[in-house]
């Protein structure tokens, strides 16, 4: 017996069952074209922007996020669920298509029959399976929706019209299987080669042959016209992300990771900067609210969500494709409103976790330029003072210029201007070099480099502000002004490295300012400190302490180094309980995003909270790498009112106090 | 409406300041320079009239050597029209008879309906320059103003005065403004204006540098520290007596 089945059993080959199945694929793809050309028309509205470079990179990263589904399996549960639905209806979507070649095509022209024999065995309980595991996970998923509700979900229409779909859709497929094999494999070997096709078929079996077969010409039809549907209502419905989330994989943002694009200032024709409007923005913005999905995992990692603020990532990007779809006209700052734009403190935390390629922060960050550049708004008047401050002194704590170098009196590091014949420029920062607190970190971090015996120099009164915190503000003229002093500067003494006590200068200094011929090699002290210890040049002692670490967003989300910091806490002897939110899932300290120089007055307070989770490790020490964060924890821990029991350090300082002392010569 | 405003470049307040070696004023190195932070009021005020009338024309004068067009750019980045700078690089050992000398000579034949000025510089301090003008020209001067309204060629101002109370002014142009702190917030200029800042006209002028001063500065000296804190011990019923025995003593807070 050779293991087969007929197609278009029951149902015909004929005419009458080609000839309108047919067309209403044809109209169903029609349906499908026409609705996606309506939306590429919105798409097309946005500024042009090359997202189809690199095209096999770009090919593979889509096939890993589409069909590895590596994206959506880092949050566990719906994840899982999703990947496992995506799989087994991609299965039985890849069945269907060998059907209609056999049917339609090979059999039919050539008399080439693929679907028999083992091939048939393993085909039929392969997609048995599938629609088994298909069903369980859209059961699952509407059990999660429905009854269990979690905070922040979303539900409208599309979603029921989604569900509901898949769900009939597979069940009718059971049921058509059913009542076949109730007729015709029933008692043969075939039959167990389609195990749940064979409960159902044991379910009818009662029915008799001519009640089933009605049923399934009826059912046939009804899951015909139901998958057509499907199809066709994918552009109009969440179902496009199948299409939307996939293409924009293939369109994601290639790094550097969360850098932004910079402003041409030298172009004097440019009369509007930032976006107000729906068609300042790219047209990758526009798109990327076709690719949402509403998944809310921005949304649950949001530390400005999390602590009262208005935004969520999430209603940012629907409230901009809203606009794009149904009223472009419209003002874009007034819809997504000014204290969601101010809000955001660029951690990156959506765009890590967004399982569709999504760019939330430069969405931000254009609408905040606009209203800087064009408007002159800050979110509150100590913003305004603080971009003055930076412009008058070149930092935006309002400290005289002259001044900025003190903090190294007497440590025995020479500016550039006296000798420039240095191994590393240390480039300070705002902070190490007038916030008593952070001086602390930048001493520490001169007596390990000088336990190292490298010569360190830093430009004293000739160094600025990076501009970081100004830019991610939106003010990009004021960022461009002190990069192209900066840069100036720090070129004309031919130095060959930079390291930072600041991830947010280490950022800057390292991607930012690449757009201007700047070249030189930038590390962030927890990396050049790690490779210092390796190589031998620097010696520290092993001390055992206990501690919980928090990685800044600059370091960690924004350029991924999660192991150096941890490597020299290891080295120093610490014990690191970490926090439940680390690593990628690292909580924001607020001050990012240029809210360093803010006042945080809606919500509650994001540092409070973060100090409470490193609080609840049980850990005495807070151990950061970041003068921002550092600022935060210091505030946090009164606020939270534990700094009896957290006491926040830079991992420099840690290691300061473990150096090994010399062996003075003749001694 | 043309309207002249008058503005001073200072040196940022959190500078490093030191004696220079005349002994009789600060050194000029190592400072960071601004607006005068009551000059920036004065500014923004008539940026306001001239949005509020429609037709006028801010002319922005300053006296000082070359660099003080820095400052000059952010006045007409924040709306003015044109610069006047009067070039002269010992402005800041200059009276301020013979800087309000200067300005009146200039602005005599252009017909300004209002001046306005800073109620005084950050630096020197002397109150005088903007009503020394108005004496020189022979035109009001209302002086500290912290409100203003314009109405149809009649100006209101509200002054400030000891004391927290207010006294309200009206007069008609041309006049004399001074301003004072609260009386607006001055605006960040949008680069579309930095931009167009550019471009604006700059006249720099010399400045008439016959006349011989009435005054001048004879030293310049940081104050001397006076004596720290005081740390009172014992227990507290102790300490509430010697606290009100010092209240006594050396305030008035008791009287």
């Amino acid at each position: 017996m050779e293991f087969t089945r007929e197609i278009y059993w029951n149902v015909g080959q004929g005419f009458t069952t080609l000839g309108p199945m047919y067309f209403l694929v044809l109209v169903t793809l029609s349906v499908f074209v026409y609705g996606f050309i309506r939306r590429w028309r919105v798409y097309r509205l946005g500024q042009p922007l090359n997202r189809t470079d690199h095209r096999g990179a770009r090919l593979k990263s889509m096939l890993s996020h589409v069909l590895l589904q590596t994206k959506v399996l880092r949050v566990q549960g719906p994840g899982t669920m999703h990947a496992l639905f995506f799989w087994s209806f991609f299965i039985l979507f890849l069945g269907t298509i060998l059907i209609v070649l056999q049917a339609d095509f090979t059999d039919l022209f050539f008399d080439v029959v693929f679907l028999k024999g083992n091939f048939y065995k393993f085909f039929s309980l392969t997609l048995d399976l599938a629609g088994l595991v298909a069903l369980c996970m859209v059961a699952g998923l509407m059990i999660r929706r429905y009854l269990l509700r979690p905070p922040g979900l979303i539900t409208g229409r599309d979603d029921l019209i989604m569900h509901l779909l898949l769900l009939t859709i597979l069940i009718t497929g059971f049921l058509i299987e059913g009542a076949r094999m109730a007729v015709t494999e029933l008692g043969t070997p075939l039959a167990i080669w389609s195990p749940v096709g064979l409960v159902v078929a044991k379910a009818l079996s009662g029915l008799g042959e001519e009640a089933l077969r009605t049923l399934h010409v009826l059912i046939w039809w009804l899951h015909l016209v139901l998958a057509l549907v499907f199809i066709a209502l994918i552009p109009f419905t969440k179902l496009r992300h199948i299409f939307t989330t996939s293409a924009n994989s293939f369109f994601a943002d290639r790094g550097p990771t969360g850098k932004l694009t910079s402003i041409n200032l030298e172009d004097e024709t440019t009369e509007k900067f930032g976006a107000n409007e729906l068609d300042d923005l790219r047209w990758k913005d526009i798109f990327d609210a076709d690719a949402c999905t509403l998944c809310k995992r921005c949304q649950d990692r949001c530390p400005a969500y999390a602590t009262g603020k208005p935004l969520s990532p999430m209603q940012l990007v629907t409230q901009i494709g809203a606009t794009a779809f149904s009223n472009p006209g419209a003002n874009l700052i007034d819809v997504t409103s000014r204290d969601v734009l101010w809000a955001c403190t660029t951690c990156r935390a959506c765009e890590d976790i967004c399982p569709a390629s999504i760019e939330h922060v430069d969405k931000i960050i254009a609408m905040r330029r606009n209203l800087v550049l064009m408007e002159g708004e800050f979110p509150g008047e100590e913003v305004m003072t603080a971009m003055e401050q930076t412009e008058v002194n070149g930092n935006p704590l309002g400290m005289g210029y002259a001044s900025r170098g003190d903090w190294a009196e007497s440590l025995g590091v020479k500016t550039l201007a006296e000798d420039s014949a240095v191994d590393i420029l240390y480039f300070v920062g705002c902070y190490a070099s007038f916030d008593k607190r952070n001086i602390a970190v930048a001493r520490s971090f001169i007596a390990l480099c000088q336990a190292a015996g490298l010569r360190v120099g830093i430009l004293g009164k000739e160094e600025k502000c990076c501009g970081e915190p100004m830019r991610k503000m939106g003010n990009e003229y004021l960022y461009q002004t002190l990069a192209m002093d900066m840069i100036e500067t720090i070129k004309g003494y031919g130095v060959s490295q930079i390291v930072t006590t600041c991830p947010h200068c280490f950022n800057t200094l390292n991607k930012d300012y690449r757009d201007f011929d700047f070249d030189i090699k930038v590390e962030h002290h927890t990396v050049f400190l790690d490779r210092l210890i390796k190589d031998g040049t620097l010696r520290i002692n092993r001390d055992v302490f206990s501690c919980t670490y928090h990685d800044s967003c600059y370091l960690g989300r924004h350029n991924e180094i999660y192991e150096a910091p941890r490597n020299l806490i290891q080295t120093a002897g610490g014990r690191l309980t970490e926090m439940e939110k680390n690593r990628d899932q690292g909580f924001c300290c607020s001050a990012g995003g240029g809210r360093i120089m803010a006042e945080e007055n809606i919500g509650e307070r994001i540092n409070v909270k973060r100090v409470q989770m490193a609080g609840a490790t049980g850990a005495p020490q807070l151990l950061a790498n970041c003068p921002f964060c550092l600022t935060m924890f210091e505030d946090g821990v009164k606020g939270a009112e534990i700094e009896e029991s957290l006491r926040p350090r830079d991992i420099a300082e840690v290691l300061a106090e473990r150096l090994v002392v010399q062996d003075t010569p003749g001694s | 409406m043309n309207i002249l405003i008058c503005i001073k470049q200072v040196p940022d307040m959190e500078s490093k300041f030191k004696v220079n070696a005349q002994g009789n004023w600060y050194d000029r190195a190592d400072l960071a320079w601004r607006m005068n932070e009551y000059d920036e009021y004065a500014v923004e005020q008539a940026v306001r009239l001239k949005e509020q009338v429609g037709e006028a024309d801010l002319t922005v004068l300053c006296v000082g050597p070359d660099q003080v067009k820095e400052t000059m750019k952010k006045a007409l980045a924040m709306g003015c029209d044109r610069g006047v700078h009067i070039a002269d690089n010992d402005s800041c050992m200059r009276e301020p008879f013979a800087i309000a000398t200067m300005i009146a000579d200039f602005a005599r034949d252009k017909q300004f309906d209002i001046i306005f000025t800073g109620m005084q510089s950050q630096d020197r301090g002397s109150a005088q320059v903007g009503v020394m003008i108005a004496e020189l020209l022979n035109i009001s001067a209302v002086t500290t103003i912290v409100e203003f309204a314009y109405d149809n060629g009649t100006i209101s101002v509200k002054r400030e005065l000891e004391g927290g109370s207010k006294a309200l002014v009206t007069v008609t142009a041309p006049v004399v403004l001074t301003c004072q702190l609260g009386l607006n917030t001055p605006r960040y200029p949008t680069l579309p204006n930095i931009m167009k800042a550019k471009k604006k006209e700059m006249l720099t002028i010399a400045a008439a540098t016959d006349e011989q001063g009435r005054q001048e500065t004879a030293a310049f000296y940081f104050p001397q520290r006076k004596g720290g804190g005081l740390v009172l011990e014992g227990d507290p019923p102790e300490l509430a007596d010697k606290l009100i025995q010092l209240l006594k003593e050396k305030t008035g807070a008791l009287a």
